[in-house]
């Protein structure tokens, strides 16, 4: 099996916000609904106290509580792929949020309106049709986004029979794991004893954020300044 | 403090209430089950997808980039990763964002003429749409007058146009037209910090030897978030710390290094010197130095007579007391200098140049630092102990059969003690004590950059008057200006014959700057812009542009060739192309080809050829007369040149070539080669060169019948000392506004340069809630005892105006200072509103230049702080 879990080190994130910028360049962001945050916050009192730099995405659930609320409406919009990826379908989506409600890590977000970036006129990067994107990028107004493990690249991976390459190859990877500055990120499979994510998070002891709600999150993290 | 997820999620900037229309699309559950059949999902017609190395040229790091094309539009920009061995990992969310900088409804796309002869920011400029032709023969007709009367009367300015097409070919331009006036933005940015390195070891640059340093002090560097050498600085230093290296980071502000180093000590602003003084004394008193560096490599053991100059024998050679022979020589072979003492040498009393920086800071006690610096004595005297632990002074290293010294400790800082009225004596503070400590070029030490390049650094200024130049350049005002004064160009401009001028400039053309708002004190910046005809070339209408008579659009970096700058690391070098992907607005010309365009109007395209081979050292591969050459064949010239033949085709698909150095190359050819061992020159531990500055400035004075009031000596004779004092932590604010409770400070935030681009960035403005705007940091506790909340509208008042905007209480400052950062609160007219926000803090600032390097004053204004 292949169970895709990202790595995120925070005693090396130094709060740039790289892998925002660029997770809404690749998913053609929505300004309503970014699917990638920082989470900057201070710690302590002067003169030791410490500014923290928390970035947040999906946390692709073993027991998605998302999906759990979804179907328990008989929506059925939310579904997790056997690589553990959660993704939100946008025809079934009728925008009720109790996905949103109900997830501890307060990812989905509702998408009320699907603006250009500019007011004044559409940029070429915006112009490349609707049909012309993967369906992940088709954006809708009135329905719930978030973050995919940039499935459109783990999709083609699959595709391209190169699934070993996750985590690796800048093409099978998702963006926000390319771009960090100080390699403060992994992406790649746990199932693997010997991948670089199942190295890391036993040595550097990675853990996953608020066990106590029982969702086993696919991102584990190196905290620093506890849990948030 | 509790904090959730949706409290960082608002997104502000540039967003229409215009809906598009939403498209069915398939189900993603049913495709994700299918996830391992052999076909992706359909995509409707077809996407064509392309990889395009390049060079990103959004800031001064020049990263390696990786651009993704889909049907010929940038869709995303990733680092290459065939750059990480040599320099960047990842890129900053500016590099990410680029392809906004290219894609911009707001970019200028045509050649515009203003037709209101008034100029300033509160008037329309009423710009009309004119021909590339008509600009180009409006321009050239200037030019050819001004060529005929004077060729000085024509002002280059650049900024990040440097970056862009290269200093070389604009210089080559001025060179070919006649002027002398080419300026750069330098002194706006670390110029102080370039001519204390050259003053002390014959040229500028530095890096900490971060792959085997075990302690890093930086004072006020802050390469997380933006400046030269980041992106290598940012992951060799996590790595170091992971690898056990002690980061202490010191300023008044806590930046993100801060935020992630393992101390933060929040100094008073300005006060640094005071404290690496303090640390000094406390080195020598306690005999915790590398004499055999200093006696060595420095001319700390040189005898300094009572009128500062070195006393010299009769072939003019500096001389030392020898311990073998009990006299004054000459350092030849056989001689022991002594480093420290007081002797009788032909009668006179002479003292060691490192004896008497001892007795100057036999004052700077660990009590005086407190008092002065706010750092706690107790802190100096462990953070000295520390440092110098840490030192393992004496220690040696083998590497690659090469014995080398081994002190893994390095002394680090970029503007944050540079930006400062005596900002060069700051900087030759850090540089003393790191010749104390033995840690120059040694493993895990300071690595310096082309050592000695220039011998004439070490010369005395020739004090020029009246000056040649419109920035005063190394003339008597500005003595060891070696990279121009960027913010002096207007001030002559304003007042030409307080100057001394005997021409006054008739005609700017600007490049890809925004100099008048980037400068302290702007008021007078804007002033100056009446007095000129301007063209401005660039990719939006900047408050510059919005002073011009002419503005040329110009191609962005994704849209236009060059062979790029790049960074260095102390162990790897490398040399990159740009090349375009695309051209959103099919625009015909950049900077490039308008430069050539000009030159063949002007009639000086050959003699341009002729300083361009020379610039760039085109020998193998130079241009030849009487041709002309696209900005594409221009670059493939100097690629082939510069890696001594590999074909373009490789810098087309790799985007560089990288070479990694060998140990000799990073620790031998510096200090070791130049400056180790009797009869070689020394570094200046004492900068006896300034010395003979201010006695050819004394001189020009009484010659010229120069005014006190231009040119105060007695203040000159403190910014030029051979040896930095205590004296140099307080600059003319501290002194003087005593009404004045706050320290003032700016600081650079990751989101935004002050050329006005990233305020047009969709991306840049929605990174969280605060990225659109800045704000007021105030210390939480001296906020609240003044009843100041989170959000209150306060004001900043300075002895030069006011500026207004929102409080954000923090932990990470110290409570007699407030921070702003500098590149917000645009005032373009043709900005949108929502690039606007924010507070323009450089309007409020003083500006009393280091007269030593004519760098701009950016950390030293003082204010009140009150509710609106």
């Amino acid at each position: 099996m292949t169970k895709l879990v990202r790595v995120i080190d925070m005693e090396r994130c130094m709060g740039c916000r790289s892998c925002i910028a660029v997770c809404f360049t690749e998913n053609h962001i929505t300004p309503d609904a970014p699917w990638n945050v920082m989470i900057e916050h201070e710690v302590g009192q002067y003169p030791y106290g410490r500014t923290v730099f928390a970035t947040m995405n999906c946390m692709h659930c073993e027991d998605a509580p998302c999906m759990r609320a979804c179907d328990a409406i008989g929506v059925k919009a939310i579904s997790k792929n056997e690589f553990g990826v959660v993704l939100v379908d946008y025809d079934k989506c009728i925008g009720c949020q109790y996905c949103s409600a109900v997830c501890p890590y307060g990812v989905p977000q509702y998408n009320k309106t699907v603006n250009s970036l500019y007011p004044e006129d559409e940029t070429p990067y915006e112009s490349l049709s609707a049909a012309d994107r993967h369906p992940t990028h088709r954006k809708k107004a009135n329905v719930v986004e978030k973050c995919t493990f940039c499935w459109h690249k783990l999709e083609k991976a699959v595709a391209d029979g190169k699934t070993d390459r996750i985590g690796q190859d800048p093409q099978y990877t998702p963006s926000c794991d390319l771009v960090c500055p100080v390699n403060a990120r992994l992406f790649g499979d746990i199932d693997d004893p010997h991948s670089a994510v199942s190295k890391y998070i036993g040595e550097k002891k990675a853990g996953q954020l608020k066990k106590e709600y029982g969702t086993r999150p696919q991102v584990y993290y190196v905290l620093q300044g506890g849990d948030f | 403090m509790k904090i959730t997820r949706r409290d960082f999620l608002k997104v502000s900037g540039g967003i229409s209430a215009v809906a598009r229309v939403g498209v069915p699309f398939s189900a993603i559950a049913a495709s994700a089950k299918q996830a391992k059949a052999a076909e992706p999902m359909k995509q409707g017609k077809g996407v064509e997808t392309r990889y395009v190395k390049s060079t990103c040229c959004h800031c001064v790091n020049f990263c390696g980039i990786e651009v993704k094309m889909e049907n010929d539009v940038i869709t995303t920009i990733y680092p290459d990763k065939e750059r990480a061995p040599y320099y960047n990992v990842g890129i900053c969310p500016k590099g990410v964002s680029g392809i906004f900088n290219t894609y911009n409804p707001y970019r200028v796309k045509k050649p515009l003429k203003r037709t209101n002869p008034n100029k300033g920011l509160n008037e329309d400029p009423k710009w009309v749409e004119i021909s590339w032709e008509e600009a180009f023969d409006e321009i050239s007709g200037r030019l050819k007058k001004i060529k005929a009367e004077d060729p000085n009367k024509l002002i280059w300015q650049h900024g990040h146009g440097e970056y862009l097409i290269g200093d070389k070919f604009p210089k080559a331009f001025a060179k070919a037209f006649g002027t002398k006036n080419l300026v750069h933005r330098t002194t706006t940015c670390e110029a102080a910090r370039h001519v204390a390195d050259e003053i002390t070891w014959g040229y500028h640059g530095f890096l900490p030897d971060l792959e085997h340093c075990n302690l890093l002090l930086n004072f006020g560097a802050n390469y997380y978030e933006g400046e030269q050498f980041s992106r290598w600085l940012d992951h060799a230093t996590v790595d170091g710390q992971e690898r056990g290296m002690k980061v202490i980071v010191i300023e008044p502000r806590q930046s993100h290094c801060a935020a992630k180093a393992n101390e933060w000590i929040p100094i008073r602003p300005g006060k640094d010197i005071v404290l690496i003084l303090g640390m000094a004394r406390l080195m020598i008193e306690q005999g915790h130095y590398d004499e055999d560096f200093l006696v060595r490599y420095t001319n700390a053991p040189n005898l300094v007579g009572g009128n500062g100059e070195f006393i010299r024998d009769d072939k003019g050679n500096p001389m030392v007391w020898d311990s073998v022979s009990n006299s004054a020589k000459a350092y030849a072979e056989g001689v022991k200098p002594t480093l420290n003492g007081e002797f009788d040498v032909g009668g006179k009393k002479a003292n060691t140049a490192f004896k008497l920086f001892a007795d100057s800071i036999a004052d700077v006690t660990p009590e005086y630092v407190e008092d002065t610096s706010g750092v706690s004595a107790k802190t100096v005297v462990r953070l000295t102990k520390e440092l110098v632990d840490a030192a393992q002074i004496g220690a040696t290293v083998v590497k690659d059969g090469h014995k080398l010294r081994y002190r893994p400790v390095a002394v680090h800082t970029f503007r944050g003690m540079a930006a400062k009225e005596f900002g060069t004596q700051n900087w030759r503070s850090g540089l003393v004590i790191q010749m104390l400590l033995g840690n120059i070029d040694a493993v895990g030490g300071i690595n310096l950059h082309s050592v000695y390049k220039q011998p004439k650094y070490f010369e005395p200024s020739k004090a020029e008057y009246p000056p040649k130049r419109v920035d005063l350049q190394e003339s008597v005002f500005f003595p060891h200006a070696t990279h121009n004064v960027a913010q002096q160009v207007a001030l002559t401009m304003n007042n030409p014959k307080d100057f001394g001028m005997k021409y006054e400039p008739e005609m700017q053309i600007f490049y890809a700057t925004n100099r008048p708002f980037s400068t302290s004190d702007t008021k007078a910046q804007f002033e100056s812009l009446k007095k000129t005809y301007n063209v401005v070339i660039e990719i939006v209408m900047t408050e510059l542009a919005e002073m011009a008579d002419i503005v040329l659009p110009d191609l962005t970096y994704l849209e236009s060739w060059h062979l790029s700058p790049t960074r260095y690391t102390p162990s790897s070098k490398h040399t990159a192309i740009r090349q375009p992907m695309t051209n959103a607005y099919n625009i015909p010309h950049d900077a490039y080809s308008i430069l050539w365009e000009l030159a063949k109007r002007l009639d000086i395209r050959d003699e341009y050829i002729k300083h361009i081979n020379k610039n760039w050292g085109l020998k193998t591969y130079p241009l030849e007369a009487g041709k002309d050459y696209s900005a594409r064949d221009a670059t493939e010239h100097l690629w082939l040149e510069k890696t001594k033949g590999k074909e373009f085709d490789y810098a087309l698909k790799h985007g560089f070539k990288g070479k990694h150095l060998a140990v000799k190359d990073t620790y031998l050819k510096g200090v070791e080669a130049k400056f180790n061992g009797p009869g070689k020159p020394k570094m200046n531990f004492y900068a006896e060169q300034l010395v003979g500055s201010l006695k050819n400035i004394t001189k020009q004075v009484k010659a010229n019948k120069i005014s006190k009031s231009k040119i105060n000596l007695d203040y000159y004779a403190l910014a030029l000392n051979p040896l930095p004092k205590k004296d140099h932590a307080f600059p003319a604010p501290h002194k003087e506004a005593t009404d004045f409770p706050f320290y003032l400070i700016t600081y650079k935030r990751m989101y935004r340069n002050q050329a006005g681009n990233t305020a047009l960035n969709p991306i840049l403005n929605m990174l969280g809630g605060d990225t659109d705007t800045n704000f007021i940091l105030i210390n939480r506790a001296a906020a609240e005892k003044a009843g100041i909340n989170n959000g209150d509208e306060l004001v900043i008042e300075t002895r030069v105006g006011k500026v207004q905007g929102p409080a954000k209480l923090t932990e990470g400052i110290r409570p007699d200072t407030v921070a702003v950062s500098y590149h917000y609160g645009h005032q373009s007219k043709d900005f949108p509103e929502y690039a606007k926000k924010g507070i323009w803090i450089n309007t409020v600032l003083e500006l009393h230049p280091d007269v030593v390097s004519g760098m701009n004053s950016f950390n030293d204004t003082k204010c009140k702080v009150y509710k609106a």
